[in-house]
């Protein structure tokens, strides 16, 4: 008898180690992230910004202990700017390297080539650059979620927005890239801009073919139009570089207001240094004014970043870097790394950020990040032209409305 | 139109067509010779803005070194240009004109790949080289001095050709060779040798203003593709090897997109190519060529 009580209890003992051992081995087991950018081509700069964002992420919350006790383990992959292969890449990480959750992309085509997969497999999917509204309004579906801005801040309501608070110009001429993005951007803006400032108009539309680098002829009748303002539609890049270079010989930006979106983020105006040519006294916007933050979790990241890859960061490095810490705290908020619960707990939840608190829409899963907007001039502290006194920050108001949504997804 | 609007729009467009006529004037001048429509005149251009990119970044502490890569990298272009006629080109001189094409547009390609894998992806930006940067005033008008010193090389390169083909021992030669080149074998010119300095001419004008083109506007991949179809324009205008035709050509695109632009903005895309039909119509060899 008693023997067979000791023999119980042995195995008793015995099987609550074992696993108790083998519980706390699943907990030591480490959350995959899978990480697919454009590490190679035109748009690398991007890719490798946002990777060092999203490593220094992982690195701060290992050192702090994982999440839920689980370290982090992330695997880069380059989509080189091609749906297809940015598709086969989230294949393999989800499948061979059974990652828990993918971010990434700035590419649109491959983020909702990505962002489709995503969905047949359940598995949560967060856009950290791509702009495309429609991965989030009529492609969207429960597993993704973008913590970036889109399209409609970025074009359209963001600059509308800012010259309503400034200028309040009431004569627009604009010039845009002969394609659907600028159509669309200045479809948005005008939407925006008419409904603050009733009394404006656009006096003339101008479209130059995609890959024009001689915006001459453009410039002197901008000039000469009469206008109070001009307004960029989806020059940027190359393209923005050129015009840029020939209005300020021009002495354009001396006649009268500029409107470019996102002068203020560094990556088209990075190689431009104090003399040269510059969106001289623009009103622009800026998705990461890292130049103008306070907060020294801000500093600590520019900090970093320039040590891991020897430049300013990108908007994209930052929400890398928020997407991991938003993960984190939904996973603690419901104890289990589960992801249709983090999928309810992030939505409505405000993320953490350099600026405060940012709201996860529910709806459409977009976080309300911000844009700052100001004036185009050089600083002390920075050898590139950025916004050194940002005016204001633009937050819900400059994105579509949930009702906008609904009616562009067709009523569901 | 008021007279400054009108006087800014035919300054601009003479700009916008001096930098298009110096790629022209390559293109034009290698088919007037060598009978060859080079598809990939506009990577030669492309190759220009690199070279110019690549010396004023590497040689940037050397003093006016914009000056000094004017004169170098026009040359490297031109030699390039020579390799393509001798080792490629003259293989094909007696086939089809299908096969030149061919051969061109695969050289689009290659050259582009080899731009990519030297100087990557991104922009490049050169500055306006001084004393021809800044800016001055026209009726009233800012223009920027790198726009008028442009539309100045364009106006000179004009002459200068037109003088070397007209008085020089070697214009004589280009032009026995492009009237009869039968006739001009049997007279004891070589032939393949004025062939290959007409193609070096024509890839050192393209690569000319390559060069002279990133103070004004970016380096960057594409830009060949950019600039071709406006050359087919003006050549198709003003008559396919013609000198003449290509830089009046040139002066008459740039002042149709300029007031194109002004007029109905909405249409400006198209004007170019609705001048190049109505000239197809009433005069197919040209404004200035010779029907054949």
């Amino acid at each position: 008898m008693k023997t067979k009580v000791v023999a119980c209890l042995a195995v008793v003992v015995f099987l609550v180690f074992a696993l108790g051992f083998q519980a706390s081995a699943q907990d030591k087991k480490p959350i995959v992230i899978g990480f697919i950018h454009s590490m190679s081509g035109a748009m690398s700069m991007y890719g490798i910004s946002s990777e060092a964002g999203a490593k220094i992420a992982v690195e701060e919350i290992n050192a702090a202990g994982g999440i839920l006790g689980r370290p982090l383990k992330m695997i880069t992959r380059d989509d080189k700017l091609n749906p297809e292969v940015g598709l086969r890449e989230a294949k393999d990480l989800l499948l061979s390297e059974k990652a828990d959750f993918l971010t990434g992309t700035i590419s649109s085509a491959v983020a909702m080539a990505v962002s489709n997969y995503a969905k047949r497999e359940k598995k949560l999917f967060f856009i950290s650059i791509a702009q495309s509204t429609a991965i989030t309004e009529e492609n969207f579906h429960r597993y993704v979620f973008r913590i970036d801005t889109n399209n409609v801040p970025y074009f359209g309501y963001g600059p509308a927005l800012a010259l309503a608070k400034t200028h309040k110009d009431k004569k627009i001429i604009s010039l845009g890239f002969d394609y659907e993005c600028g159509k669309n951007a200045l479809a948005m803006f005008k939407e925006k801009y008419f409904e603050l400032v009733p009394d404006a108009k656009v006096i003339d539309e101008m479209w130059a073919p995609l890959n024009t680098t001689d915006f001459t002829p453009y410039i002197t009748k901008i000039a000469n139009s009469g206008a109070e303002a001009f307004y960029l539609a989806c020059i940027y890049g190359g393209g923005e570089l050129a015009f840029t270079k020939q209005a300020y010989a021009f002495g354009l930006y001396d006649k009268m207001h500029a409107l470019q979106a996102c002068v203020g983020d560094v990556e088209t105006f990075h190689k431009v240094r104090p003399g040269e040519p510059y969106p001289k006294g623009a009103l622009t916007t800026c998705r990461y004014p890292f130049y103008a933050l306070a907060d020294p979790r801000n500093k600590a990241f520019v900090e970093k970043h320039n040590k891991m890859v020897g430049f300013y960061p990108s908007y994209g490095a930052m929400n890398e870097y928020l997407i991991r810490y938003a993960v984190k705290a939904a996973a603690e908020k419901v104890g289990a790394f589960d992801t249709e619960k983090i999928i309810t707990a992030l939505e409505g939840m405000s993320i953490d950020t350099f600026f405060g608190k940012v709201p996860i829409r529910a709806y459409d899963h977009q976080a309300m990040m911000p844009t700052w907007y100001g004036f185009v001039d050089f600083s002390k502290e920075y050898p590139f032209p950025h916004i050194p006194k940002p005016l204001g920050m633009l937050g819900e108001e400059s994105y579509h409305t949930i009702d906008q949504i609904k009616k562009i997804r067709g009523g569901k | 139109m008021t007279f400054e609007a009108a006087a800014g729009q035919a300054l601009s467009g003479i700009s916008v067509g001096m930098v298009l006529f110096l790629i022209a004037a390559g293109l034009s001048i290698i088919f007037g010779t060598l009978k060859v429509l080079n598809l990939a005149h506009g990577s030669i251009y492309m190759v220009g803005g690199f070279l110019c990119y690549g010396f004023t970044s590497t040689f940037a502490h050397v003093p006016g070194i914009f000056w000094w890569t004017l004169i170098v990298a026009p040359i490297v272009v031109a030699l390039i240009g020579g390799l393509i006629e001798i080792f490629l080109l003259r293989r094909i001189y007696a086939q089809d004109m299908l096969y030149q094409y061919i051969l061109t547009f695969g050289l689009i390609l290659i050259i582009g790949e080899i731009c990519k894998f030297i100087w990557g992806v991104g922009y490049h930006t050169v500055n306006a080289p001084w004393p021809v940067n800044g800016k001055t005033f026209i009726w009233g008008l800012s223009f920027p001095v790198y726009n008028l010193f442009l539309i100045g090389c364009g106006i000179a390169i004009f002459l200068g050709i037109l003088a070397l083909m007209r008085y020089t021992g070697l214009g004589r030669t280009i032009r026995a060779v492009t009237f009869n080149r039968e006739m001009a074998n049997a007279l004891g010119i070589n032939v393949p040798r004025v062939y290959t300095g007409v193609f070096m001419f024509g890839c050192w004008l393209g690569g000319l203003a390559g060069t002279l083109m990133p103070p004004m506007s970016v380096v960057a991949l594409g830009s060949d593709m950019a600039v071709i179809i406006e050359c087919f324009i003006i050549v198709v205008i003003g008559g396919l090897g013609s000198l003449p035709g290509a830089f009046f050509g040139a002066i008459i695109l740039g002042l149709v997109t300029a007031f194109g632009i002004y007029i109905i903005p909405k249409l400006a895309v198209a004007f170019a190519f609705m001048l190049m039909i109505v000239v197809l119509i009433i005069r197919p060899w040209g404004l200035m060529g010779k029907p054949e």
